[in-house]
């Protein structure tokens, strides 16, 4: 079954065409995206960078992680709801990106990942995690929060 | 005024390169996304602390000190593919309000650094672990946080063709 009859019905819809008609709604919804991107780029760095061995010594790791999750949920909850509008937006031109589609594997795992595997990791005690599995904790984030961003962008300038 | 030198540039045979170039833009795009993230996200971590925001348990120069590195790395990484996205299209900028409104954003931002840490940051040995640090401290973080922001947003809105003269 394709999904294309359900892209298109979308693109048909009310929603989908009010949203289109405001010139400026989609520029205001991609800056409130992008500003939520970097502040979620900040929580996940901050601790990744801890995982990874550097980055704030002083503060159990555990520490670094509490401090960082309400600037991680919040801003993820700002992308989520400023992402969702514009797919309502271009259905199709999102349906027919490849970037899009890895965009769309790659981000329910790492969302997951993070708040799973790596929030476990995070919040072990001190010692408990071999500094080798850290290290991969780290470095699987870092790459996985690397590509949804890349493929992002990529939707608005490969498609 | 600076009209002639723009279309200098705009005519040299390295920014034409550049600027007919398949991939070039998409991957200086990309690469200067990437670097915001790293400069700005980190940026961000540390001025939610000055504000007294966020991340209150740790000391102030423990985030200044680790995350310094971090940040530089990604200003570097910014401003190199910031040069070249300019540098391959001068004059698609020159007109554009956006775009120097950005530009001074990022200079009101850089004087609010180093006004910081040339003259505020001296006496971090008194607000270090302070939850809620000084009023002075806590303005130049929340400056910083505003026009961070208005760089990030006018850097985007820059891609429309709103705001262009010619």
């Amino acid at each position: 079954m394709s999904l294309l009859p359900v892209v298109e019905a979308i693109e048909a819809s009310r929603i989908s065409t009010v949203m289109r008609q405001d010139p400026y709604f989609s520029a205001v919804v991609n800056v409130i995206h992008l500003l939520g991107l970097v502040i979620f780029a900040g929580s996940i760095l901050i601790v990744d960078l801890r995982l990874l061995g550097g980055g704030i010594k002083k503060q159990p790791l555990a520490q670094v992680a509490r401090d960082a999750q309400p600037w991680l949920i919040g801003s993820l909850i700002l992308m989520l709801s400023t992402g969702i509008p514009q797919i309502l937006l271009t259905p199709t031109k999102q349906y027919y990106s490849q970037w899009f589609w890895l965009k769309m594997e790659i981000l329910p795992i790492a969302i997951i990942y993070t708040f799973t595997v790596r929030r476990m990791v995070a919040q072990a005690a001190e010692g408990r995690v071999r500094p080798v599995w850290r290290m991969l904790v780290g470095l699987v984030s870092i790459a996985m929060w690397t590509v949804v961003p890349i493929c992002g962008r990529l939707i608005g300038l490969l498609s | 005024m600076f009209r002639p030198l723009f279309e200098f540039v705009d005519a040299l045979p390295s920014s034409i390169a550049l600027r007919e170039s398949v991939y070039g833009y998409t991957a200086l795009l990309t690469t200067h996304v990437l670097s915001m993230c790293l400069f700005a996200g980190l940026v961000i971590m540390m001025d939610v602390r000055l504000a007294g925001f966020g991340n209150k348990k740790t000391p102030i120069s423990e985030i200044q000190k680790r995350l310094f590195p971090w940040q530089t790395l990604g200003m570097v990484g910014s401003t190199i593919t910031g040069v070249l996205l300019f540098y391959g299209q001068p004059m698609r900028y020159y007109g554009k309000v956006f775009y120097w409104s950005k530009i001074a954003m990022m200079i009101l931002a850089l004087l609010n650094l180093l006004y910081f840490h040339l003259r505020t940051y001296r006496s971090v040995s008194q607000w270090d672990t302070d939850i809620t640090p000084p009023m002075n401290v806590r303005l130049a973080g929340i400056i910083s946080l505003v026009l961070w922001a208005a760089v990030v947003a006018t850097g985007r809105l820059t891609a429309y063709d709103w705001l262009t003269y010619r």
